[in-house]
């Protein structure tokens, strides 16, 4: 019916709930995340299967028309929305494994992998737009989806207020965005990208286009996590169960990036000169906020949620600069960080699982009992300080060089002071985790689950791959960056179809 | 036929007072409230484009939109009123000033 991906995980999310009948009949629970994982593996399978090109060559590869073009609904497949998408997967196919045993022991968790699978079905969908229209339909069945999952177990209050929070600043960021969107479309007549960005390709500056472009700036960026509007995002992906609080901060605010790269890319590359310097601005008050807070944290998960949206602030400063050296490494990023970050969560997962505590207090020394989740949690750290071997080094140097580069020292150097900010509580993590004594209650912690394992090992295992073999990922990075850059091919794809 | 600025006032108007009551008010239904007016300025300002966009004939697409976006906006508003149930079993009030127990 659509594109072979958005096909087959349309279809999982739509039986998901027929099979969670069929559990119920025959009592057997993990048959529906068993269904859930399975769908998204097959997925990631049909990736290579049908858009090998478009990652190799970075062409755009489909586009399909649902109805006639100006105005109809429509579908578009390049290199930049196919890089998203294998992100998503990743991330979607380890957290559902993971989920086979951290969501078992409690009861009633029905709509649990129904609304995960929609959540990463919203996300693909967003990545594959190729008009606005689409994107707000896809993007909304992501936040639903999220405001639901975040406010999953409701028999606590800490998830029910985060997620009342997260919904109210969440759906007002939507509204705004959709209101920048409709004087889009007042102005030209249509909601497609590649028509949007033909018609606005002469025009200036007017005073309605400055608001537009505020509007759609801090409505996605509301979602990224941007600094004065962040106060959501610890609550939100704190509260959250852990598997959820990893698919949220891996991927979910990576969409709004996405979001971001794709309207100022393509829509307003004539206005570089005012959003630019915006954002950069934006991003650094991102950063500082992100580190600060993270600073003077004691739950651990809290943490690791400041440090999210400090590295929201590092990807920002690469869009902001706009060049092809800058947006390959806030792809790159955007990789390396969805991969550490749900490996992050995850490991932190196991902690909470076996002893229902967050506070880094309490975990102290955890390191001995539980030896492989922390050696995992370790890999994760070391990566997330910038450690030369591991993965976020190669990004972030790609970052600050594209600033001196691009002429914008001044944020590159605020860049740099911000990674030695961050290798600050990576250190104290670690030194917390391995080197203080034991407490009584991490004393007491076993190994985590083999299947929870298994699930981190393999973002553990891809991340010091990227780290070894920078060059293939960056590569694609390169290419996903590339597509967001050459405006004019995706233009003449569409204009051709 | 009244001018298109006027319709373009009122739903900035519009959008306006449900940023205000989303800023000002402490009841968490009538927050809700306010998203709903936000969204509804949105819908009235697609309707209003797509009937101006040419003389005499509509746009569809703005209509499209504005069904669907009706549609979202009821899926939002009800899963907002079924966490403001929960929320009001854990803290017995509809204040949202209550619910800052995540700030210390």
């Amino acid at each position: 019916m659509f594109t072979p991906l958005l096909d087959s995980l349309l279809v999982f999310t739509i039986t998901t709930p027929l099979i969670n009948v069929l559990a119920q009949r025959v009592a057997s629970k993990k048959l529906v995340t068993g269904y859930v994982a399975f769908g998204l593996a097959l997925t990631l399978l049909l990736l290579p299967i049908y858009y090998m090109e478009g990652f190799t060559q970075g062409k755009v590869t489909t586009i399909l028309n649902l109805s006639a073009p100006p105005i109809g609904v429509c579908l578009e497949i390049d290199a930049l929305g196919l890089f998203m998408v294998l992100i998503f997967l990743l991330i979607g196919l380890a957290v559902s494994i993971y989920s086979f045993q951290h969501i078992e022991p409690n009861p009633g968790l029905i709509g649990y992998n129904t609304l995960l699978l929609g959540m990463i079905t919203g996300m693909v969908g967003v990545v594959l737009a190729g008009d606005l229209f689409t994107l707000f339909i896809f993007w909304e069945i992501m936040c639903v989806s999220s405001y639901a999952l975040v406010a999953f177990r409701k028999e606590e209050w800490e998830p029910v207020e985060a997620g009342y929070k997260y919904l109210i600043m969440s759906a007002a960021g939507a509204a705004t965005l959709l209101f920048g969107m409709s004087f889009l479309y007042g102005m030209t007549g249509t909601l497609n990208i590649a028509y949007l960005s033909a018609s606005f390709a002469q025009s200036e500056g007017t005073v309605w286009m400055y608001l537009i472009l505020t509007m759609i700036i801090a409505g996605f960026g509301l979602q990224a996590g941007m600094a004065p509007l962040h106060m959501w995002l610890p609550d939100a992906h704190s509260a959250a169960p852990s598997p959820i609080s990893a698919v949220l901060s891996g991927a979910m605010v990576k969409t709004a990036a996405y979001g971001l790269i794709r309207v100022l890319m393509f829509v307003f590359p004539m206005m570089h000169g005012a959003w630019g310097i915006t954002l950069a601005i934006f991003a650094v008050l991102t950063m500082f906020t992100g580190n600060l807070m993270a600073l003077l944290q004691d739950d651990i998960k809290r943490l690791l949620a400041f440090s999210t949206i400090a590295n929201m602030g590092y990807i920002l400063l690469g869009l902001s600069i706009g060049s092809l050296r800058g947006l390959t490494g806030s792809m790159f990023h955007i990789f390396n960080h969805a991969l550490v970050k749900a490996l992050l969560f995850l490991s932190v997962g196991s902690f909470v699982y076996r002893t229902k505590t967050r506070s880094l207090k309490e975990l102290a020394g955890i390191g001995r009992s539980m030896p492989i989740s922390s050696g995992l949690f370790a890999i994760g750290v070391i990566a997330l300080a910038g450690i030369p071997p591991l993965n976020f080094f190669w990004s972030e140097l790609t970052i600050v060089t594209a600033g001196v580069e691009a002429g914008m020292l001044p944020f590159s150097i605020l860049m740099i002071l911000n990674l030695a900010l961050s290798a600050a509580y990576c250190l104290r993590m670690i030194q917390t985790i391995f080197l203080k004594e034991t407490t009584a209650i991490s004393e007491k912690a076993t190994e985590a689950p083999k299947i929870m394992l298994v699930a981190t090992i393999i973002l553990a295992f891809l991340s010091i791959v990227i780290g070894f073999y920078p060059s293939p990922f960056q590569d694609m990075a390169g290419n996903a960056a590339g597509a967001a850059v050459d405006r004019q091919a995706y233009l003449d794809a569409v204009f051709r179809e | 036929m009244i001018p298109l600025a006027y319709y373009l006032a009122c739903s900035l108007v519009l959008y306006i007072i449900g940023l205000y009551c989303l800023l000002v008010k402490r009841n968490m239904i009538r927050l809700l409230i306010a998203l709903e007016i936000m969204l509804n300025a949105v819908n009235l300002n697609f309707i209003t484009f797509s009937s101006y966009g040419v003389f005499g004939a509509t746009h569809p697409l703005g209509h499209a939109f504005t069904v669907i976006s009706i549609g979202i906006g009821g899926c939002i508003i009800a899963l907002g009123l079924a966490i403001t149930l929960h929320a009001y079993r854990h803290y017995g009030t509809l204040d949202v000033r209550e619910l800052r127990r995540l700030k210390e």
